[in-house]
């Protein structure tokens, strides 16, 4: 039965028993039907690595549900508030095994790392532009240099390279939510010196823009 | 000079006399730039954490497929969503499960 309310939902669930289990079965039956949007198109469907991934969800969004029945506060279905639980447990392994294997950007950078970058292909900016770009490129750096602390730099260097904050949070030893204020105040810091330096985003952005690559 | 080195990393800047062939910015610094600059421009001064926005992303997805006008009701969860890849992503999935039970 999946067409209780929300107060039948959450009554069940508490009574124990019978009735709990029932509620329960019911639940995972409903996850399991979820689950397939986000798996699809991250690991291959009906593998062994996605059944295995999806029963370890599933068992982990029940014990949430359980756990956190309390904080639901009906302003959405229940069974939309344990789909959101399941995503998020899903896509928290889900990345974990993506980017196990990717270490964090490496922060030296040697001489060979000097060369690529001058083997790199060049855009199609006139040279008055690349100069600009190049001058801009300086003057933010420093910028950034002078404003941030080093972890707040390690955390930037880690989502420009397509880290999921998630992911740079554990490598970093913190959680997602403390990574997003600190890098939410780091996001302030340096838009409000760019302000005092008489530069708006957008302006600086407008440099990298002119022209085509 | 580790901190320099750090920054050299994100956007391989290197000193070189304007006027150098090496002045050139390679394509994927000047995007990371641009990336940087994107999240600054949409950077406000108060804005809601992914805690926060997890709390109530439930209400939020079910707003959206009701076709209320999230963005305007909700401003601060949607400036999330635009900033946090992590939870945009988590929103479409359960946007996409929400809207296949409808």
């Amino acid at each position: 039965m999946d067409k209780r309310t929300n107060e039948e939902w959450v009554a069940d669930l508490r009574a124990g028993g019978d009735q709990q289990a029932q509620a329960l079965e019911d639940l995972r039956a409903i996850i399991l039907r979820g689950l397939p949007y986000a798996i699809a198109g991250r690991i291959a469907p009906n593998s062994p690595e996605s059944e295995a991934l999806t029963e370890e969800v599933v068992q982990e969004t029940l014990m949430r549900v359980l756990e956190y029945l309390d904080t639901f506060e009906g302003r959405s279905q229940f069974t939309t508030w344990a789909h959101k639980i399941a995503v998020r447990a899903a896509l928290t392994e889900l990345r974990r095994v993506r980017w196990r294997e990717v270490p964090l950007p490496e922060m030296e950078m040697n001489d060979e790392g000097d060369a690529s970058y001058r083997e790199l292909p060049d855009s199609q900016a006139s040279p008055e532009e690349q100069v600009s770009r190049a001058e801009m490129m300086k003057r933010v750096n420093r910028i950034i240099m002078e404003e941030l602390t080093e972890k707040q730099r390690m955390a930037m260097t880690a989502i420009m390279e397509g880290f999921p904050l998630e992911e740079a949070a554990q490598r970093l030893g913190t959680n997602r939510n403390t990574l997003y204020k600190l890098m939410h105040d780091a996001r302030l810091r340096l838009k409000k010196r760019l302000e005092k330096e008489g530069l708006t985003p957008r302006e600086v952005l407008s440099v990298f823009e002119q022209s085509g690559k | 000079m580790k901190f320099k080195q750090i920054i050299q990393r994100l956007f391989a800047f290197k000193k070189q006399s304007p006027a150098s062939p090496q002045n050139k910015i390679p394509a994927d610094k000047s995007e990371k730039m641009q990336k940087v600059m994107a999240m600054l421009a949409n950077t406000q001064e108060v804005e809601l954490t992914c805690d926060e926005v997890f709390a109530v992303l439930d209400q939020f997805v079910e707003m959206a497929a009701r076709g209320e006008d999230v963005s305007q009701l909700m401003p601060l969860i949607q400036q999330h969503l635009d900033m946090c890849e992590d939870c945009r992503e988590e929103y479409k999935i359960l946007e996409s499960i929400v809207q296949s039970a409808t």
